[in-house]
């Protein structure tokens, strides 16, 4: 186990220093993702503020949301990348799994070095920066239980999408067609949970709580935060639910992913 | 002794998907699944003794990467059974592939935008090699395949007979017993080939490390394997030496004779003439009904003869025979 985290450093370190021959690309990618973030949130910000609310939720509250999901789903896309089902899919097709496969080391631990996106770096500096202006706006009191319950909640989150990412990735050894159900999943997802769920349809919200238990990873938490009631009547602990919600998908992913390789098929040369 | 490798009634069937052609075909691709399937490898049997240094051949679209892939278990078979130095490749994975070398030919295992020496030194933590041995390899490979031009350079700019050089010498430094090479000859000059053969056969011989390769280039064959197995639709059709198979279906032989001086009549009995340039006359004749000693004394009873000599056929040429008048099935 230690020599493997010591490896995965080795990785991301190769990682990091070819991403850093493309300097000028490395730097291009960071602002753009930086201004397309922030774009996104400007456009929702002046909406927001002509109606003055969405769902009940000040334009401050919806930043929470908006903030913790957006860092979280950067740290996610750094880490998982190589899982990303597009960057996967062309692994499995270029033949490079085949040659992780050759490697004596954890196949999934090569397969997270593999692409390490240090560019990500941008969309979680505008998530924290949106989080910041949310705590600022709201003046919500901060309790040493608030601050555990948001970092359980970026961890469910990581966990969540990093689990959607591996079962996407998984699906690529049959099929790259059926790709952008999941990656409706994943994107529609995070862009869902970026709102609070009680704007929603009842038919949605109740596939992202009994299906796929996306609601528990974010609205919860923020619920509890910012101190509002909770419309749904769940038990009290609800906002403790985001690593578990996480952890859920992640092990499904996994097991789901074990299975996949097993059934590789490999390319014709 | 023991063998290294053991296959048995090895399978491996791949379920391609049919795709519909021309009018509304997007629309009936979209709706139907329809399979047909490949038999890439269908019942083959061999077995290897550590050491060898085998040859695995067949026209393309045979079988041989397939097989290959199951044997370094990057695939599952879908049936048989595959046992090597003791393991089930597509199982213990992490174990297994520690103790073999692999060189897809087509394809790098270095990291492409490194120094070839920093994949190296990767390789070194990945299959914790120690220092001492490490360093003995690197120095001895390094000579060998004379590396050091391009250790420095990042593996994306190498062109492609030294990276071919550069992969072999990844797949070596952790000493395995078994190196499988899929076509590491291909798109080489004669000059990079011959580099490859040679440092190939050191390995053999002065390691014992048992080697089986693929390739279309019969003189990697005739120059490095005395053993030879032939695939082709998923089927092994000959498995022994390449001097038997020559003997076999390698065809006629030829005797071409210098004269002191031109006889555009000098027939023989027992061999044909298939070419005629001045004094220089081509005889051909079958390997079994006459020996080329008998032929050479009726010859020069009959002429006088300046020069000779017999040529076996080009071993190109019987496999070629082979695959298209399928002799072997
Ligand atoms: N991943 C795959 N999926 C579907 N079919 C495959 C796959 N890999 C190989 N095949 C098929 O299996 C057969 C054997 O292929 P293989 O690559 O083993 O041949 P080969 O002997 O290596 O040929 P070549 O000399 O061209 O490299 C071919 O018909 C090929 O199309
Ligand atoms: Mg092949």
């Amino acid at each position: 186990m230690q020599n493997s985290i010591k490896l995965l450093n080795k990785y991301i370190s190769v990682n990091l220093r070819s991403q850093l021959q493309y300097r000028l690309t490395f730097v291009f990618e960071v602002f753009g993702t930086i201004l397309l973030t922030l774009t996104e949130f400007a456009a929702l910000a002046l909406v927001l503020l002509k109606f003055e609310n969405i769902g009940g939720w000040t334009v401050g509250e919806v930043a929470f949301l908006y903030g913790t999901i957006n860092a979280s789903f950067g740290i996610m896309d750094m880490f998982f990348s190589g899982f990303d089902p597009r960057n996967f899919g062309r692994h499995v097709r270029m033949g490079t799994f085949d040659q992780l496969l050759l490697r004596p080391i954890n196949i999934t631990l090569q397969v997270l070095g593999l692409e390490f996106q240090f560019r990500r770096i941008g969309r979680i500096m505008i998530g924290v920066g949106i989080l910041i202006y949310s705590v600022q706006t709201t003046s919500i009191l901060w309790t040493g239980e608030k601050a555990i319950v948001l970092f359980f909640a970026i961890i469910g989150q990581i966990a969540y999408f990093g689990g959607l990412f591996i079962f996407g990735a998984t699906i690529t050894f049959w099929t790259i067609e059926s790709i952008e159900v999941v990656n409706i999943l994943t994107y529609g997802g995070s862009d869902l949970i970026a709102y609070p769920m009680n704007i929603y349809p009842e038919l949605l919200r109740k596939f992202f709580t009994f299906i796929l238990p996306a609601i528990f990873l974010n609205y919860y938490p923020a619920l509890f935060i910012l101190g509002r009631p909770d419309p749904f009547n769940f038990p009290p602990y609800a906002h403790w639910l985001s690593p578990f919600a996480g952890m859920l998908i992640l092990f499904f992913s996994l097991r789901f992913w074990r299975f996949g390789i097993t059934k590789y098929q490999s390319t014709g040369t | 002794m023991a063998s290294i490798i053991a296959v048995k009634k090895l399978d491996k069937h791949f379920k391609v998907r049919k795709f519909h052609r021309g009018r509304f075909s997007g629309f009936q691709n979209f709706f139907t699944r329809e399979h047909h399937l490949v038999r890439a490898v269908d019942g083959v049997n061999f077995e290897i003794q550590s050491g060898e240094l085998i040859g695995y051949l067949g026209p393309n679209g045979a079988g041989k990467s397939t097989t290959l892939k199951m044997l370094t278990g990057l695939l599952v078979p879908t049936g048989g059974e595959i046992n090597v130095d003791g393991f089930v490749p597509s199982k213990q994975r992490k174990e297994y592939v520690s103790r073999i070398g692999a060189v897809f030919g087509q394809r790098s295992t270095l990291w492409w935008d490194l120094p070839v020496f920093e994949s190296f030194e990767l390789l070194r933590h990945i299959y914790k090699i120690p220092e001492k041995l490490f360093k003995k390899n690197l120095d001895e490979f390094r000579e060998l395949l004379e590396l050091d031009t391009f250790i420095n350079t990042p593996v994306r700019s190498l062109s492609l007979g030294q990276r071919m050089r550069a992969d072999i010498c990844a797949a070596l430094l952790h000493d395995p017993k078994i190196l499988f090479l899929d076509e590491p000859t291909i798109g080489l000059d004669v000059v990079a080939k011959e580099r490859i053969r040679q440092f190939i056969q050191h390995i053999n011989q002065d390691r014992g490390t048992t080697v089986i390769l693929t390739t279309h280039d019969l003189s990697d064959v005739e120059k490095l394997c005395n053993r030879i197995l032939i695939i082709d639709e998923g089927k092994l059709l000959y498995d022994g030496q390449l001097e038997q198979l020559r003997q076999k279906f390698g065809g006629k032989r030829q005797l071409v004779v210098d004269f002191f001086e031109n006889y555009p009549e000098a027939t023989i009995e027992g061999a044909e003439i298939v070419e005629i340039n001045g004094a220089r006359i081509t005889f051909e004749f079958e390997r079994d009904s006459i020996a080329a000693s008998d032929l050479i004394g009726r010859l020069s009873s009959k002429y006088r003869i300046r020069d000779l000599e017999v040529k076996e056929p080009e071993i190109e040429e019987t496999i070629r025979r082979i695959y298209e008048q399928q002799l072997l099935k």
